[in-house]
């Protein structure tokens, strides 16, 4: 048995206020009657009066209604005459179940970490094939070394100074009140060598070139260029991220001794020029109470550090569709993704050093 | 081959492939000889880029075979690279490498697959770019070149091996009438100097009655038509016979929403 239809009038002006009285209204009918769109108020001249219309349409068929019009004036008809009945397939977007968005979320991220783990396996493969004709490309890699590893230095000697400075100054606070401020070189070099010079850097170098690899690779995926490469049966892994990764782990160390250096200098200039703890003084505790394997600890993080930014920044170039708007946001999720990484892996190497130790 | 017949340079054998859940390619065959011109034809969005995408496996289809020299060139990374060096394919919009000079794009390829010396692939870089009249481009950036340059450059690149297979998408689309008419030229000189089979996805009528021997051409992924220009031109099938004359398709699909929706009594 065939319901009676619902006579739903069409106001004259389809305004956005009109609109959405009219879509509320659609919504309140039960499903299963047809519902009739009576026009004959409607004045529907303008382009974006019919958009509006046809939404109301395709947003009650999705929904279950069988939505008709009548009393449709001339103009509407010669509007619609032009309107191919695909576009009210196409007009809704389908809303899904919040336990299919979450199921859909875990499999794109079971997705990436397989892409992340085939991109990690390709470039270790890649270090491990230094010379030949399918071996490390030096070139590049020494071109890396300079963007990554030198020209970073004077920002990562600058900031790693002034944090030095920062800790030294926080530390005298606190450590002056027992008459302890020589211990200012103990807790600036200990928590520069082991913590803060290697993640700062990381920190660094996640801005400057994990953002610069995601931008590289990823202007060159929408340009084609990586596609040309495979069809030239060239491995775009070999050229574009086995040479910035190996400067990363060859630069990241550098870097990192570098910073560690200016954050002691940094605590030795409050620590001499402003608390006068005399300079031998000052010194000579550094070095006494610093061990081999604090400096050590770090340099071994820098180097998983460097691992990361390059894998991540280059994952995020390779995983680029669309234009350039794809492009900026790859360069801005390498540095977010690359820093929590950076942080992640930190804590787990000072739990695993403080127990082992 | 065993048997000691020369296998055709590219065989594809219903072919079927998309993007995701939607099909683009359904059921494509293409057979191109030792010296033969074939020019696939076909409306914007009718599947013949993804074709090219699929015959140099930038995209793995859903069912058939791509056989370049009675390869599989799905069949495996390592015989897929093997399989790759014989053919160049010059993209659409060239796709050279932006950050090294348009003679170091066409060097790249030497280097690494013939293992040349640097000034020795630049050198027949060069001879290569000269080839398609960019002999003193070769120290300019991509950017630095012109639409028309950049298309012949990517041209130079992909013949840069001397492949036994030549794919060209859309070799003279949106060039002036010179510089299409220069690209044909230049493609049929390729033929008449080698033995290349080429492969050219085009929607240029002019270009397709310059330079082609056979023809196929594709509708919503499908072969409408396949055979020579003549039996091509002659189809009667109306999406063919609209193409080369240029007009529009009535499907009678268009007639609009007002029969569907309009509510009678």
């Amino acid at each position: 048995m065939t319901s009676a239809p619902i006579h739903v009038p069409v106001p004259k002006v389809l305004a956005a206020g009109s609109f959405r009285a009219l879509r509320r209204e659609l919504a309140r009918h039960p499903t299963g009657a047809p519902v009739i769109l009576d026009c004959h108020e409607f004045e529907s001249a303008d382009a974006l009066a019919v958009a509006r219309l046809l939404r109301i349409i395709a947003e009650g068929r999705a929904a279950g209604h069988d939505v008709r019009l009548a009393h449709l004036d001339d103009a509407a008809r010669r509007a619609l005459a032009d309107v191919d009945p695909a576009i009210l397939e196409q007009d809704t977007v389908p809303r899904r179940h919040p336990l299919e968005v979450v199921g859909t979320q875990a499999i794109e991220a079971a997705a990436t970490a397989g892409q992340v783990r085939r991109l990690a396996g390709a470039t270790v493969a890649g270090l491990t094939r230094p010379f030949g004709a399918e071996g490390i490309k030096w070139d590049r890699a020494l071109r890396q070394m300079a963007l990554i590893g030198v020209e970073a230095v004077p920002i990562v000697v600058f900031i790693s100074l002034l944090v030095g400075v920062v800790l030294a100054l926080n530390g005298a606070t606190q450590l002056r009140q027992f008459g302890a401020s020589i211990f200012i070189a103990n807790l600036v070099a200990i928590s520069t060598t082991r913590e803060m010079g290697p993640l700062l850097t990381a920190v660094i170098v996640s801005g400057r070139t994990g953002s610069a690899i995601a931008a590289e690779i990823g202007s060159m995926v929408i340009s084609e260029e990586v596609d040309a490469m495979h069809t030239m049966a060239l491995n775009p892994v070999r050229f574009l991220v086995v040479p910035k990764v190996l400067a990363l782990i060859l630069m990241m160390p550098l870097l990192t001794v570098m910073s560690n250096l200016a954050g002691i200098t940094g605590g030795y200039a409050v620590g001499v020029l402003g608390l006068d703890l005399g300079s031998d003084a000052y010194l000579s505790q550094t070095v006494q109470s610093l061990f081999m394997s604090d400096v050590t600890t770090g340099l071994v993080k820098s180097v998983v550090f460097g691992v990361i930014i390059g894998l991540v920044g280059a994952h995020r170039g390779f995983a680029v569709r669309g234009g350039p708007e794809a492009v900026g946001r790859a360069a801005t999720s390498a540095v977010v993704t690359s820093i929590i990484a950076c942080i992640v892996a930190n804590a787990g190497f000072t739990a695993l050093f403080y127990y082992t130790e | 081959m065993s048997t000691g017949a020369t296998p055709p340079r590219l065989v594809v054998e219903d072919l079927v492939a998309g993007y995701g859940d939607t099909p683009v390619l359904n059921g494509i065959g293409l057979t191109v000889d030792a010296g033969e011109i074939v020019a696939v034809l076909g409306a914007t969005g009718s599947g013949k880029s993804t074709l090219l995408r699929c015959i140099v496996a930038l995209l793995r289809p859903e069912q058939g075979r791509v056989l370049i020299g009675g390869r599989d060139v799905h069949g495996g990374r390592d015989e897929r690279d093997e399989i790759l060096r014989g053919v160049g394919l010059a993209f659409q919009d060239a796709a050279l490498l932006n950050s090294m000079t348009t003679a170091e794009n066409v060097a790249l390829p030497i280097i690494e697959h013939w293992g040349a010396d640097e000034d020795t692939a630049l050198m027949l870089a060069r001879m290569r770019l000269a080839r398609v009249g960019l002999a003193r481009a070769g120290d300019k950036m991509p950017s630095e070149l012109s639409g028309g340059m950049r298309k012949r450059a990517g041209i130079a690149r992909a013949i840069a091996l001397d492949p036994a297979l030549l794919l060209l998408d859309e070799p003279s689309a949106g060039l002036d009438p010179t510089t299409a008419r220069a690209i044909d030229e230049l493609i049929l000189d390729l033929r008449a100097r080698t033995d290349m089979a080429i492969v050219a996805v085009t929607h240029e009528i002019a270009s397709i009655d310059t330079i082609a021997d056979r023809a196929v051409m594709l509708a919503e992924g499908r072969m409408i038509a396949s055979g020579t220009l003549a039996e091509v031109h002659g189809s009667t099938d109306p999406r063919v016979q609209a193409f080369f004359e240029r007009r529009l398709v009535d499907d009678g699909a268009s007639s609009g929403l007002v029969g569907e929706l309009e509510w009678k009594t």
